[in-house]
Parts: structure tokens; sequence; C-alpha cells
């Protein structure tokens, strides 16, 4: 209830149904979330287990946070980031900018790849599981 | 009870812009429309429909604009912010046309205008659209 009146301000950016950015305002911080494209199941969980192998180790990005934004129990963001003067202290903004955009730009390769991978390595164990049978 | 005969007063000049608009397009005169549309945008009533209303005109004249790389040689800079404003509405809605267009004309309209605009249209919690 007190967050509500130190939160200053939202913007939710949308690229289409699946992709969005929520950015969220306060006094000395903004928190920044993303939600990603999932195509398929597959993708789905990839992306989930993926990030939050990524969040649980966020101390190390700084900027990263351990849990995405949930907005309500049935939807929530896949991401977040937590930018606190501090960190505009301390780092350039510019590159703070660009270290998301890369990250982002990162997450989505290796997803693919992750995906890519994983329906080789299914193809090999199932052809050789059922050479067996011929 | 006066903020209520305004807000009927308001939607009625924004159905007779819509009209207006509906026949610009047709003539082909996107850009025509987008003035038409954003001119009187209603920034200082708080009334959630007039808002809505003059959003959805809005967003019919976005929608009609074709070439986005020429659009700016004719829109005047005084409409730059508030078209800014409008495209951030856009933007929240997450329907993909929309968000596409919205994204295209953003694109062109911050090299013309510039970041201050996005800052002016983001930081302006007063006049919301």
């Amino acid at each position: 209830m007190v967050l509500s009146l130190i939160l200053s301000f939202q913007v939710v950016i949308c690229r289409n149904e699946a992709e969005k950015c929520l950015i969220e305002t306060s006094i000395n911080s903004l928190r920044i979330s993303l939600k990603v494209k999932q195509a398929d199941e597959l993708e789905n969980i990839l992306t989930k287990k993926f990030l939050r192998f990524l969040s649980m180790r966020a101390e190390a990005f700084q900027v990263l946070r351990r849990k995405p934004v949930q907005v309500c129990p049935f939807f929530g963001y896949d991401i977040s980031f937590l930018i606190t003067n501090y960190h505009c202290e301390e780092m350039q903004k510019h590159k703070l900018i660009d270290f998301i955009v890369q990250f982002m730009e990162d997450i989505d390769k290796e997803i693919s790849e992750l995906k890519l991978s994983m329906n080789t390595r299914g193809r090999l164990v199932a052809t050789e599981f059922l050479k067996q049978f011929i | 009870m006066g903020e209520h005969v305004e807000a009927e007063a308001i939607i009625t000049r924004i159905e007779h812009k819509s009209r207006k608009i509906e026949s610009l397009i047709k003539q082909y005169k996107p850009i025509e429309a987008l003035k038409t549309a954003l001119e009187g945008s209603p920034p200082k009533t708080k009334d959630e429909r007039c808002k809505s209303a003059n959003w959805i005109v809005v967003h019919r004249a976005l929608m009609a604009i074709k070439a986005v790389d020429l659009m700016f040689s004719s829109l005047d800079p005084e409409y730059y912010d508030i078209l800014m404003k409008y495209l951030y509405r856009g933007l929240a809605t997450g329907d993909r046309p929309t968000c596409e267009q919205c994204l295209k004309i953003h694109e062109k309209l911050t090299q013309k205008a510039g970041l201050g605009c996005i800052l002016r249209a983001l930081s302006d919690t007063v006049n919301t659209v």
C-alpha cells in the first residue's frame, strides 16, 4: 500500500502480444521487467530454466533482480533489472543501457541454441533407440 | 455536474472530428487526418471516456499512414510532443499491428525530435492522453 505512493510512474512498451517491457520508476531507482517471446512449450521451459539460472546468480550481474516482477497471480514477467542511484554513480549510464541490450540479445541467442541442441539430441537419441526395432 | 456536461461536449466534438478524419483518410490524406486528430486533444480533461474517444480517433489516423518516412516533412513540430504521448499509449496496448506502426513512427519521430521529446512525453503526468 505504501509502495504505490512511492512508485511514481510506470510505462509498458509492447512489441506484440507476447513481448513486452515494463519500466517502473521511483525516487532513486528504476525497475525494468521484460517478457521474452516464447513460441512453443519447449521454449517456455528453456526460457524459464535458463533465466532462473541467471537470476539465482544475480549478484554477479549487480543490476539483475533475483526474481522477475509478478504483476498478478496469473501473469508475470520473465526477467527484471533493478538499477539504483548507486549503480548510476559507479557505472556510466550509456554503458548500463548497452549492457542490458546486449544481455537480452545474448539471452535470445542462447535460448535459440539451447532449443536447437535439444532438438538435435532428441533426434539422435530417438534414432538410436528405434534402431533396435528395425 | 459541470464537468459531466463539458465531457459530453468534448465527446461530441470528437465525433465531429472523427467524421472529418474518415473523409480525409478516404482522400488519401492520412497526415492531414493525423493533424486533425491531434488538434484540440483534451489533455486538460480528467474524464477517461474523452481520452479514450480521442485515442480511438488518433489510432485510426495513425494506422492509415503508409509512408512513415515522409510524414514528418508535412507535420509541424508543435504536434511532436502530443504525438509521442499517443505513441506510448499505442505501445502499451500490445496489439501487434498497432505496436508495429507505433514503433516505426517512434523511430522516425525520435530522429526528428530527439530524446527530449520522449522525456517530455513520459514525465508529464499532469497532461496525459
